[in-house]
């Protein structure tokens, strides 16, 4: 046991040396300890890139502008006022970092869906070191690919998730964090040249099972892994819905000189605390995800 | 839940003994014998429940009510959000105008059927939804009758992924997308009827929906664009085919002051306008005062597809099997024509940039199969239209020169730059709200399961309608 906890340290000290290395504007001060290394290796990854028209599986969707921007991370640095890199917060208005979950439930949102009192965030997108305003987000849920929807739970109330890898120094697999055009079909591990009618979109795809018990370990990530062949693994036998979360940004042409607040464009990540009003979501995940019925649909139509 | 236990269902509450019938998943409680049941097409009351009376809350009665129940609400302001999962109810307000659900803005949908088969919703108005008024998603057989919707976020009716169903003498107004919707399916075997839609940002749309789909007797006013079917490989089941309009008012849809979502900008100024629609049947409509053509039969360029277009031997193809289709990544924009469109016997006039319009972004106009005959017009674009493309043969490029009075379509979208641009559909200033026609006999009518098979409409019957004052 000491001995992996030594290894993990050591890499753990490797990272913070290539990531400082990489230091860009923006990056506020990080405890690069306290993230994972290979967030694969410990939540596994989907089967494939999540894709395709709507409207061929059950899903229910959530729109959520932009609330407020915040170095904060209730997740990672909670009780922390400023200690992570811009954040960009969409969904409950009062997420900071000394939200707890009885500080969020009942509280404003930006959601459409205003029994939607979730927190989600992703790192600031940043023009020269200024921030770029996200021009809105939109969190899909369904069930995992192949999983038979059925047997999928609602999140517990509480439930941190982090997807992604904020200190990826090597493009990350698309079925994880892309980027694409509006709601459009592209994946592509950095940003593609969007048209004047979609602009650049972050795409997060959520673990889909739950190891039962933890609403948050150390590291962050260990009571999460995603599903693969439409199953979970017996470490995280529940079933969950698995959460796409994807920001649009006012962004066409060629992206490739923005960066993330968290280092590089590589970095894509983003964050969820669950504090729905949770017997909405139970209804949704009831009526929706197991009934393999499509609740809404994001307009393809507009643009974003 | 197979049709026997339905019936079963039904005999148990006729003989007055409590059953645990609730929701399409349980079975007979007793083991009374069984005699026939009435069969679901025929009117099946089985038990009314009224509201508040009964039940203080409509979900409450939709929670008790089993197949064939009727749940009658009494005027007054409801602040629900109602999810029906039960097959088979009616759920019907004794006023139209007085039974009001209203979302405060906080609400997501007035009544959604998730899956729920047959159910039918009259006589009520849905207002101050985020979401929609009236919404069916993933049913076989519904029926809106009476219904008005205002004032709502995205659609006022909007009914997805279902087939064989009616929306009938309803409203729908104030919405940035469509006063009534119809998507997502193939066939749809659906008819829209007595439909007045304004004040939105589309009249109707319909992405990838058509087969045995009837709109007609209808009015689209006051909106940005009109009746607008569109494809799109955004959502299943494309491209977008065999809608007949026929019979409707289309007229004045240029209002820059209404909730539009991008298409409805991009539309505006349109009365009948196919956005990369097929063989769709547009016919005996009356179409006047448009910014830009009264019936325009138009590409849509969609940069950012999830699948390729289907080829023109599987427009054949149903929803249900173009569903099992893995989508392709076409690696580019594609380009959705419309294509073997009718447009005939309507009656067109002051629709500034032309009355009847085909364009393209580069494709043959002639090849695209389009038709025009028989329509009362002044102008077209191309010029000569009617000659250049007559229904009964096949298109040719030698009947006339194709390029002079090119509608120039391409240039549309340069227009959204300049375009009015939405307006919040929760502050949009609405005309006063019309007070409608109710449901006759709405206290006593018994409750009919909305069948699957739509009404029959004589469509060679139907004429062009006289203007309303």
């Amino acid at each position: 046991m000491a001995r992996r906890t030594r290894a993990f340290f050591f890499v753990g000290l490797l990272s913070f040396v290539v990531a400082c290395a990489n230091d860009d504007d923006g990056a506020a001060g990080h405890d690069h300890s306290k993230m994972p290394v290979d967030a694969a290796a410990v939540m596994g990854q989907p089967d494939r890139p999540i894709a395709g028209p709507q409207g061929g599986v059950g899903q229910f969707v959530v729109e959520c502008p932009f609330s407020h921007a915040l170095s904060d991370d209730p997740i990672v640095y909670p009780g922390d006022e400023d200690a992570s890199h811009l954040h960009t917060f969409f969904g409950n208005v009062a997420a900071d970092a000394d939200a707890q979950l009885q500080d969020l439930l009942e509280q404003p949102t930006t959601c459409e869906q205003q029994l939607d009192t979730a927190s989600y965030w992703a790192p600031a997108l940043l023009d020269e070191g200024e921030l770029i305003t996200p021009e809105k987000s939109v969190a899909y849920y369904r069930a995992g690919l192949g999983v038979d929807p059925t047997t999928v739970v609602a999140f517990p109330a509480g439930l941190m998730m982090i997807a992604g890898d904020p200190m990826a120094t090597i493009p990350q697999p698309v079925s994880v964090v892309a980027w694409s055009c509006g709601a459009g079909g592209l994946r592509e591990e950095l940003p593609p040249v969007c048209p004047p009618t979609r602009g650049l979109r972050l795409d997060v795809t959520f673990p889909d099972c739950w190891d039962g018990k933890n609403l948050d370990v150390a590291g962050h990530r260990k009571h999460m892994h995603y599903s693969s062949s439409g199953k979970c693994p017996s470490s995280h036998p529940v079933s969950v819905p698995q959460l796409i979360f994807a920001v649009t940004y006012p962004v066409t042409g060629d992206a490739s000189q923005l960066q993330l607040a968290s280092g590089s464009l590589m970095t894509g990540h983003a964050d969820f605390i669950n504090a729905w009003d949770q017997e909405k979501l139970q209804q949704e995940v009831e009526l929706c995800i197991h009934r393999n019925i499509v609740c809404g649909v994001t307009s393809g139509r507009s643009s974003g | 839940m197979n049709r026997s236990v339905r019936k079963f269902c039904g005999v148990i509450i006729l003989a007055g003994v409590i059953a645990s019938c609730g929701g399409s998943d349980s079975s007979p409680a007793t083991e009374a014998p069984v005699t026939e049941a009435p069969a679901t097409d025929a009117p099946a009351t089985e038990g009314v429940l009224n509201v508040p009376a009964d039940y203080p809350t409509i979900q409450g009665a939709v929670d008790a009510a089993v197949e064939g129940d009727l749940i009658l609400i009494a005027p007054g302001t409801y602040s629900e959000a109602v999810q029906v999962t039960t097959n088979n109810i009616i759920i019907r307000g004794l006023d139209r105008n007085t039974v009001i659900l209203d979302g405060n803005f906080e609400l997501d949908n007035g009544i959604r059927v998730v899956g729920a088969n047959g159910v039918a919703l009259e006589n009520m108005t849905a207002m101050n939804y985020t979401k929609n008024g009236f919404f069916w998603t993933g049913v076989t057989g519904y029926r809106g009758d009476y219904l008005t919707a205002w004032r709502n976020g995205d659609y006022g009716v909007y009914v997805f992924d279902s087939v064989g169903g009616v929306i009938d003498n309803s409203y729908g107004g104030g919405s940035p997308d469509a006063g009534v919707y119809v998507g997502e399916c193939y066939p749809c075997d659906s008819l829209i009827r007595n439909f007045v839609s304004e004040h939105n940002g589309l009249g109707y749309s319909g992405t990838n929906a058509g087969g045995n789909l009837v709109i007609t007797g209808s009015i689209f006013r006051n909106n940005r664009a009109g009746i607008v079917p569109n494809s799109g490989s955004y959502e299943l089941c494309y491209p977008q085919r065999k809608t007949t309009i026929i019979g409707n008012l289309v007229y004045s849809n240029n209002q820059a002051d209404t909730p539009a979502i991008d298409v409805a900008i991009l539309a505006m100024g349109n009365g009948i306008l196919s956005a990369g629609g097929v063989q769709n049947i547009i016919e005996r409509n009356r179409v006047w005062d448009h910014n830009k053509t009264g019936i325009g039969l138009v590409p849509f360029l969609e940069d950012d597809p999830n699948d390729e277009m289907p080829e023109k031997s599987a427009w054949d193809m149903s929803c249900a099997d173009s569903k099992k289709l893995t989508p392709v990544q076409p690696g580019g924009g594609i380009l959705w024509d419309s294509q073997d469109n009718t447009v005939r016997n309507n009656v067109l006039e002051d629709n500034r940039r032309a009355d009847i319009a085909v364009g393209s972004a580069g494709t043959d106009l002639w090849t695209l199969g389009n038709c025009f005959e028989g329509n009362t017009y002044t102008t077209s674009a191309p010029l000569n239209l009617e000659k250049l493309a007559p229904c009964g043969t096949p298109l040719s490029k030698d009947t006339g020169d194709w390029t002079a009075g090119d509608l120039q379509v391409i240039t549309w979208l340069a227009d959204q730059a300049t375009a009015p641009p939405s307006v919040d559909w929760k502050t949009a200033t609405l005309p006063e709200m019309p007070v409608f026609d109710s449901m006759p006999d709405a206290a006593t009518a018994p409750g009919v399961v909305a069948s699957a098979t739509p009404p029959v409409v004589d469509l060679d019957a139907i004429t062009v309608p006289d203007k309303i004052s």
